[in-house]
């Protein structure tokens, strides 16, 4: 299946990276295929573009704050999660879609 | 309920991620304005700073750490506004959060409504342009809406509003100032300890953060001993987990050992999070030690007057600390701390449930 994701916690050092890091290899884990943009406190990184946005069947949302360009997932099924539970446990994430 | 207190939740702390680049320039950039100022004698009478006759280039440093502050409760109530409105938010926030930070004079002291008024007047703003952007407006009118309605009818009242919240806010902050300054060492350690704890408790989650946001709101208000005990608190569990794993090789295995080294490296750089991958393996053993270690710094920390004047921990910020020894001292304490519950809660427990491990 083909997912994207976004992460975004208050701070924007550690945990944003580290949840995207855990989306990436459960992901791999379970044999989708992902793309995950950070916003952390660089801002956006690794930018998801309208088209693999429109394409993606589900798009993971673990933030903790209001994301920017949050209109791009306008179109697309969304499942919004507190970063740590993609941390915690990111199979039980993965088990919403 | 609770979720329109979680959204809340979500709306403070993206107004909290913008503000935090700023706490930490005005706070570094001021911090080090006036240790040059004590290096070098520039001091007035009753021995407070005074940068009249220091070097243009250190007062234009101590210039720009204070601007940066000064936008400090705009800034945090633009994006709490943004976070709830979008775009439109921004301008009330703004202009709220601005007039938030003028001057007041409480009796003999200068404040003013400061972070307090910014949540707030942030959270109204929100709420007024979300509000408008509800009314049912003619097609006509409809591309004047975001040009000239809504920023007029936001920034009208939600500026009436925090003008008169200005004086009354005011107080509340010289008040907190007063309590924080009148304890004695029992609530000081009562403090310490919450702060201690509420830092270790979701390393770097909401519950640290609200820790660590009083503590850095604290430092605009010149009160530098919250950060500092935050401070020291910060590093202590990633330390801790790492030093357990050095002094007790045999308890932890290969990849944990290794997650240890990488802890202490975060643990130098004031990233309380290195320890998440301990803690989420093992959370009932891992995080009450880890509680246990901050606490004991912070304690530590607060009781010798450690002062931070960046919002951010760890040895990394050795630099803006005031009580560098003391400082030093409480964070090796906690991590000690931290390291020997850990390992011991390992060796009482694990004899119990596998006593067959011994090989």
């Amino acid at each position: 299946m083909k997912i994207v994701a976004v992460t975004a916690c208050p701070t924007g050092i550690a945990h944003t990276y580290m949840a995207a890091e855990q989306l990436e290899k459960t992901a791999r884990k379970l044999g989708h295929s992902i793309k995950v943009e950070t916003q952390g406190a660089m801002g956006i990184e690794n930018k998801l573009t309208q088209e693999e946005i429109d394409s993606a069947a589900v798009a993971i949302l673990a933030v903790d704050i209001a994301i920017e360009e949050s209109e791009r997932f306008d179109r697309v099924r969304k499942i919004k999660v507190p970063v740590q539970s993609v941390m915690k446990n990111p199979e039980a994430v993965f088990a919403q879609i | 309920m609770k979720e329109i207190l979680q959204q809340h939740k979500g709306y403070l702390l993206t107004g909290v991620s913008h503000v935090i680049p700023f706490i930490a320039c005005g706070g570094i950039l001021i911090a080090l304005s006036l240790a040059y100022a004590f290096q070098f004698g520039h001091v007035d009478a009753a021995g407070a700073p005074d940068l009249s006759n220091a070097p243009a280039w250190i007062r234009d440093v101590n210039l720009i750490g204070t601007k940066a502050f000064e936008l400090f409760p705009a800034v945090l109530a633009g994006f709490i506004a943004y976070a709830m409105a979008g775009k439109p938010g921004l301008l009330p926030g703004f202009v709220g959060g601005f007039i938030a930070s003028m001057p007041q004079v409480v009796g003999d002291k200068n404040t003013s409504a400061g972070f307090i008024g910014a949540l707030i007047i942030g959270l109204v703003a929100g709420h007024v342009v979300n509000g408008l952007k509800k009314l049912p407006v003619p097609k006509l009118l409809r591309p004047i809406m975001p040009i000239i309605i809504i920023p007029i009818f936001s920034a009208l009242p939600v500026g009436l509003i925090m003008l008169a919240l200005n004086i009354p806010l005011a107080k509340v902050m010289v008040t907190m100032g007063h309590f924080l300054e009148s304890l004695q060492s029992g609530s000081q350690i009562v403090l310490a300890m919450v702060l201690g704890a509420m830092i270790a408790f979701d390393m770097g989650g909401p519950v640290n953060k609200a820790a660590f946001f009083f503590g850095a709101a604290m430092i605009q208000q010149g009160n530098y001993m919250i950060m500092g005990a935050c401070a020291a608190a910060i590093c202590t569990p990633p330390l801790g987990m790492g030093l357990a794993t050095l002094l007790s090789r045999k308890r932890w295995s290969a990849e944990q050992r290794e997650s240890g080294l990488a802890a202490i490296g975060m643990g130098m750089i004031g990233i309380t999070e290195g320890a998440i991958p301990f803690a989420a393996a093992d959370p009932f053993r891992v995080i009450p030690c880890l509680m246990f270690g901050s606490m004991i710094a912070a304690t530590i920390a607060m009781l010798g007057g450690v002062g931070n004047h960046a919002p951010h921990g760890g040895p990394i910020v050795l630099p803006v600390v005031t009580g560098r020894w003391l400082y030093v001292i409480s964070i090796v304490a906690g991590a000690l701390a931290t390291a020997l519950a850990i390992n011991l809660v390992k060796q009482v427990t694990e004899k119990v449930s596998s006593p067959g491990e011994n090989k």
